[in-house]
């Protein structure tokens, strides 16, 4: 009963809402057909930072435009980012608003003009008016406002050092400084960071930390990158610059309880570009007196390890040479020193690694292997190995050395024992050889590159072999199956085996002219057959059969009348049992046609 | 039956001993020129010999090692996977076919455990083995029908020999899939360009060094469509590899 009471009330509250929606439509279509159109387009503001977005808007008032008009100007990126409607009722006049938003955003400064644009709105051709961007060079705040405390957000750039050396490695740091008043800081984007005569490498921000800067407290948070130096003379770098979102709270904020404020107000969110301060180094070449012969351009401060082996080993075989650099500077770009010199050698393109043990890649090794070939048994050693540096602490330049590798090189047909060699057949798997084994001896078993087994015909033939053997024995099966369950059957197949034995028999007692033994199988095989087919034991069957049972009735007469042939034979035989050989055989004759026509009868 | 396949395998026997006969001195001579330091002449003599039709893993072996003492590595890397095919188990190839690998420069496909397992026995190995299996659950079941009053005691063993067959059988055809579907390019020149499209105008797509090992994708006239092991594609002419079966 409720549950009906509920249907009908919502049923009506329905319909009303029909009405009043139509009627809004209704009015809605006609102040918009009442009013005239108009088209406008404005910028939230007029002037930019390099970096920041500006927002442009085309308002469609009264009415709706076929096209929406795209401006084009040189500098300026516009992207149309959405589009919204808004109806609005002032002093009961109702009017329909369609907004169509871009993003401006300058690649540039400068002075930037987007012209009017004209559309077709509700077939009426309307323009707007032309508007004016400004756009600046992000600049860094003064001192004086970042010491007062009054930025809110800002970035500060530190170089350790004024004066470095060229290719020298170094650690610049970028800290992003947050006032204590903003409640959430984020979307920060790099959107230049400028660097003339260095090559700016991997960024890792530190931990954050907090600052008193004037009358309020920062965080600080570090964003630690390595810098070389990639020429001589001045250097610059910067300004970084940078777009970021910040929230902080809004005027209307000021009053009421704070702690109630910090769970119910939203804040002011605003965008801000950033830029950094520029700052200056100088560059000093790498002095020219004293430089090592094998200098190829390292700087830093290393330490050198070098291996080689098998020391004991036939021409043409390899040597392993690593070589282990480690220490602090730009491991990336160091290079092995020149060998083209070592002319008993063959030398195959070296491999190399680096393995950082710090996060901006200043400090690590950096490990080349190399695979050489002595070429002749004039090889005694592989030479001392050198590696030259500059270091930018001490000014000055470094050689490591490494001695020399004795080497016992032996002609390739002495079959040296490697230490490979000699652990033959007993690799373990997966593990990564250390050197090459030597050529086998023995021609070994020959074998023809021809089509896979599986893609042979004969061979796949061949696999049908087993399938047809089972299937033959299935078939096998199921006939010894169904002889053992058909007594019948399996009597007839019996008594036609016997029967054909038999004839064979009586035309040898025939030939042989024994008439006492051919009547007395001929009676027997008479039995068996009778009775077979009357389903009645041998024994039971007598020459009374043929003229009493039903089932020969319907046998053909010949039949019937050879079988009492045969049976009066059989007992004048007993009386009278010589006859000769023509006799007996035409007998048999007889007994085939009779015994056929018995066996041809359907019981 | 066994008379049959004993007569096929002497006479194959007997045959590879007639070839061994024909090709040991040539054999021989360039061993001992690998073994006199003349690594690019015994090379050319091992492919000589090579050229006359029949292959040995152990000529194949020794073909490899001249040319990596030549310096050619992609040759020395496409011999010594050709001679794996043959040997699929033998130690030294194995360790020679990774020594070399590991002086190869730059992007090359390697093959992910499952394909190296799959690899311990050659395509024929695994056929053969499939082939013995399946031939014995038949007998089996044969048997069973024949002689049903033994089928409680053939069950268990059909029943393994039919799983068997079932593992062996896919391999094989994994393994066949692999050794038709798939084709990997070995570079075997110093240095190769590989290309955007088939054609020498096209863009440089990325450069491949002697020895890498590369999929092919696909053939156009005189070029093959390859793909490096990072996923990168291209086109490179055919002259500039050496292309073998499987992956």
């Amino acid at each position: 009963m409720e549950l009906q009471f509920a249907e009908k009330f919502f049923r009506r509250r329905k319909s009303k809402l029909k009405f009043i929606s139509l009627a809004a439509v209704l009015i809605l279509a006609a102040s918009s057909l009442a009013g005239a159109a108009t088209f406008t387009a404005s910028l939230d503001r007029d002037t930019i930072t390099l970096g920041e977005s500006a927002m442009l808007a085309l308002a469609f008032e009264g009415g709706q435009s076929k096209n929406i008009p795209t401006p084009d100007v040189s500098g300026l990126q516009i992207t149309q980012t959405g589009t919204s409607q808004s109806v609005n009722i002032v002093n009961g006049a109702m009017s329909s608003t369609v907004t169509v938003s871009f993003s401006v955003t300058a690649r540039r400064t400068g002075e930037f003009t987007i012209p009017a644009l004209t559309a077709d709105v509700n077939g009426e051709q309307l323009s707007t008016e032309p508007l004016k961007l400004t756009v600046l060079k992000a600049d860094a705040p003064d001192a004086a406002a970042i010491n007062s405390g009054a930025e809110i957000v800002f970035l500060k750039l530190s170089l350790p050092e004024k004066k470095i050396y060229t290719g020298q490695m170094l650690v610049a740091q970028l800290q992003i400084c947050v006032r204590d008043d903003v409640r959430n800081f984020g979307n920060f984007q790099f959107t230049g960071r400028p660097a003339d005569g260095f090559t700016i490498g991997k960024m890792v921000q530190g931990p954050n930390q907090r600052a008193q800067i004037g009358s309020h407290v920062y965080t600080v948070i570090p964003l630690n990158f390595s810098l070389t130096a990639v020429k001589s003379g001045a250097l610059s770098l910067g300004p970084f610059t940078a777009n970021a979102v910040y929230v902080v709270p809004s005027a209307s904020e000021q009053n009421g309880d704070p702690f109630l404020r910090q769970f119910f107000s939203q804040g002011e969110q605003k965008q801000v570009s950033l830029a950094s301060e520029t700052l200056t180094a100088e560059s000093l070449p790498l002095p020219t007196e004293n430089v090592p012969a094998d200098f190829n351009g390292a700087v830093g401060d290393y330490e050198l390890t070098a291996t080689g082996g098998p020391t004991n080993l036939a021409v043409g075989d390899p040597i392993t040479v690593r070589v282990q650099i480690s220490g602090h500077g730009a491991l990336d770009a160091l290079t092995l020193p020149d060998q083209t010199a070592l002319r008993d050698f063959k030398i195959f393109p070296p491999t190399a690694k680096v393995e950082s043990t710090d996060q901006l890649g200043l400090e690590g090794r950096k490990t080349f292997e190399e695979i050489v070939t002595p070429q002749n048994t004039d090889v005694h050693e592989w030479p001392p190995f050198s590696f030259s540096f500059f270091n930018p602490d001490d000014g000055k330049y470094h050689t490591l050395t490494q001695p020399a590798v004795l080497l016992a090189v032996h002609s390739a047909g002495e079959m040296v024992m490697h230490t490979i060699a000699a652990a033959n057949n007993s690799i373990v798997e997966n593990q990564t050889p250390q050197d090459i084994l030597p050529i086998k001896e023995n021609l070994g078993t020959f074998g023809t590159e021809s089509v896979p087994l599986i893609a042979q015909p004969k061979f796949l033939v061949l696999q049908s072999l087993p399938v047809v053997a089972l299937l033959a024995a299935f078939i096998w099966r199921k006939r010894a199956d169904q002889l053992a369950n058909n007594p019948r059957l399996r009597r007839k197949i019996a008594v036609e085996k016997l029967i054909q034995d038999g004839i064979a028999d009586l035309r040898k007692f025939a030939a042989e002219n024994n008439s006492e033994e051919f009547f007395a199988l001929q009676y027997r095989l008479l039995r068996e057959q009778l009775g077979e087919r009357l389903d009645c034991p041998a024994s039971v069957i007598t020459e009374n059969v043929v003229e009493e049972n039903s089932i020969l009735r319907g046998a053909p007469k010949a039949t019937l009348d050879g079988l009492r042939e045969l049976f009066q034979l059989c007992n004048q035989a007993r009386y009278a049992p010589v006859r000769g050989s023509a006799e007996l055989n035409s007998v048999v004759t007889l007994f085939e046609k009779s015994i056929g026509g018995l066996q041809e009868m359907k019981k | 039956m066994i008379k049959l396949s004993t007569i096929i395998l002497t006479a194959v026997a007997l045959a590879g001993k007639f070839f061994a006969a024909d090709v040991a001195p040539d054999f021989s001579a360039a061993n001992k020129l690998y073994a006199a330091g003349k690594f690019s002449d015994a090379a050319g003599a091992y492919e000589k010999i090579l050229q006359k039709g029949a292959v040995s893993p152990a000529l194949l072996f020794n073909y490899g090692n001249a040319e990596f003492k030549s310096g050619h590595l992609g040759n020395a890397i496409a011999a010594f996977r050709r001679a794996e095919l043959f040997a699929p188990r033998d130690s030294e190839i194995r360790a020679n076919l990774a020594f070399v690998r590991n002086q190869v420069q730059g992007a090359t496909v390697r093959q992910d455990i499952w394909q190296r397992w799959l690899g311990s026995f050659t395509l024929n190995e695994w056929t053969i083995f499939a082939a013995m299996t399946f031939w014995v659950t038949f007998i089996l079941l044969v048997t069973k029908q024949i002689r049903p009053a033994r089928a409680a005691k053939l069950k268990g063993a059909i029943w393994i020999f039919a799983a068997l067959t079932i593992f062996s059988g896919t391999i094989a055809g994994v393994q066949t899939a692999h050794y038709f579907s798939r084709q990997t390019a070995v570079v075997v020149s110093a240095e190769a360009t590989v290309r955007s499209g088939p054609f020498d105008d096209a863009q440089n797509a990325f450069a491949v060094h002697d020895g890498a090992e590369l999929s092919v994708l696909d053939r156009r006239e005189d070029w093959l469509q390859v793909a490096d092991g990072a996923g990168k594609t291209g086109w490179l002419p055919a002259k500039q590899v050496e292309v073998l079966p499987g992956a």
